[in-house]
């Protein structure tokens, strides 16, 4: 076996306990806020903290946004119990293929990857309790003059390149809103923000979302509670840390 | 040939002087324990001899490129099967070697009706300070020794090899930066491969020039790394002093 597949070295898909005869159905989690679009300094994408089942809030400390490798990142929405295995199946397949081919994986293959893993969960999404809608940030490493893209899925596999930006969960319809008409009548637009901006934004957005989502974990600066925010550049991955949210939300309040 | 047993041994040791004999022409490679990470080096003309196997992992190895590739598949095959189906953290060089290479090479070894595997390989583990690092090296029929010294060399000869280990060790300074230890090894490489003997050798710290021509291959595991991997292909000529 010399073609860095390394589903194929698994006896079975990951999510067949998951989701096959048998699989329980009391865990149903679909609600979050997660987003990503383009800024002057690369992809920005951000998510909540918050994870629920049904009316219950059992964790406001979830991160739902997910490195796969150095170059490409997932955020997560819906069951979390098959969303994050499939995050963990991508990093293992994705830095398997990288040192089993001594190449890294084509940023086509990657989306495909993701894709494959929806449609293998085709009977989780049908039953409702596995249902996943993520959304994805990658590069094509190995082009030179190759820029960060955002993707998001459907359900069941289907894959569609996002323009400027991509929004999924409970709270995604907000974020639509708001991210269209600044793209359209925005000064700056998202996509001309510098890093600071795309910051600022990206947290009013979440706190905009919360307002109107009870499942959707609100950014709390009075606390030190912001987003989860990712920064995506040909130099790799960079997670904004809580220093620099502070930084930019004071000189944006003052 | 099986039924008669001192037939089976003369087989099991025409084995053994074939794999030797098709070593004869391969150069050793390195691998020494140091406060930046573990550095791996090897010299060679345009095969690869110096391989990342999963985050803190790597691997360098000697002899005919489809059995080192076969070695290095199942090192990688092993290290991400276990990742994945338990932790990072349960990916161990002990586990690795003890349980997975070295019982799939001693069973190649012995079954004298199918081509041997020519390879003759290290493997190091990256710890969080250099005392917690492990090397291990691996003979191509299963045999296997951890070395404690913070080095060790993969070679055909085991006399040659244990050698320059020995000179290695005691050759390296600890405010030798990366360069002056890659350099260190290839000063010992250039030792093994034109026969000098070790007892007077002294360091060089030009390039060898028959280095020149050939691909000098330095990747290092290294411990300052920020995420999972440590692995790092190292340009020879960019090395830190």
């Amino acid at each position: 076996m010399m073609n860095g597949d390394f589903l194929a070295l698994l006896p079975k898909s990951p999510f067949a306990q998951l989701t096959g005869a048998g699989a329980g159905q009391e865990l149903a989690l679909h609600a979050t806020t997660v987003f990503a679009f383009h800024c002057a300094a690369g992809v920005i994408m951000a998510g909540d903290h918050r994870a629920t089942a049904g009316n219950t809030v059992f964790s406001d400390t979830t991160e739902k946004i997910l490195d796969l490798d150095a170059h490409s990142m997932m955020a997560i929405a819906g069951s979390p119990a098959v969303a994050f295995e499939m995050a963990r199946t991508l990093q293992t397949t994705f830095e398997f293929y990288r040192r089993s081919q001594l190449q890294p994986m084509s940023l086509s293959a990657k989306l495909r990857a993701l894709s494959k893993l929806l449609r293998e969960n085709l009977p989780g999404t049908i039953q409702g309790f596995g249902l996943v809608s993520p959304l994805f940030a990658g590069l094509e490493v190995e082009d030179p003059h190759a820029q960060p893209v955002i993707h998001f899925y459907d359900p069941l596999g289907a894959q569609f390149e996002a323009a400027t930006f991509a929004s999924s969960g409970s709270g995604s319809p907000t974020i639509r809103s708001v991210l269209h008409f600044l793209e359209k009548w925005g000064n700056p637009r998202p996509a001309d923000m510098t890093l600071e901006q795309a910051v600022n934004l990206a947290n009013r957005l979440l706190m905009t979302a919360a307002a109107f989502d009870t499942a959707t974990g609100g950014v709390h600066p009075d606390r030190r509670l912001y987003a989860t925010i990712k920064l995506l550049t040909r130099d790799g991955i960079r997670t904004i840390p809580l220093e620099e949210h502070e930084r930019y939300w004071q000189r944006a309040d003052t | 040939m099986t039924e008669e047993p001192y037939r089976w041994l003369e087989a099991i040791q025409n084995r053994r002087e074939y794999i030797k004999d098709h070593l004869k022409g391969a150069t050793p490679v390195f691998a020494a324990s140091r406060p930046e990470g573990i550095l791996l080096l090897g010299v060679g003309h345009g095969q690869s001899k110096v391989f990342e196997i999963y985050d803190r992992h790597a691997f360098a190895a000697l002899g005919h490129p489809v059995d080192i590739e076969k070695v290095r598949q199942s090192a990688i095959e092993a290290a991400h099967l276990e990742g994945f189906n338990r932790s990072s953290r349960d990916v161990t060089l002990r586990r690795l070697v003890g349980f997975s290479l070295s019982p799939t090479l001693k069973n190649s070894f012995e079954q004298i009706f199918s081509p041997p595997l020519i390879v003759e390989s290290l493997f190091a583990e990256l710890g969080e300070t250099p005392s917690h690092d492990s090397l291990a090296r691996l003979h191509f029929e299963g045999n296997h020794q951890y070395e404690t010294g913070g080095v060790v060399v993969a070679y055909s000869d085991r006399k040659v090899e244990a050698e320059a280990r020995a000179w290695v060790q005691q050759a390296l300074r600890p405010e030798h930066g990366l360069r002056q230890v890659a350099l260190v090894l290839l000063t010992a490489w250039r030792a093994v491969t034109t026969h000098v003997p070790f007892t007077s050798l002294a360091v060089d710290l030009g390039v060898p020039a028959m280095v020149e021509g050939r691909m000098v291959e330095v990747a290092l595991l290294d411990r300052r790394a920020q995420g999972p991997v440590h692995y790092r292909r190292m340009d020879f000529a960019g090395l830190p002093a």
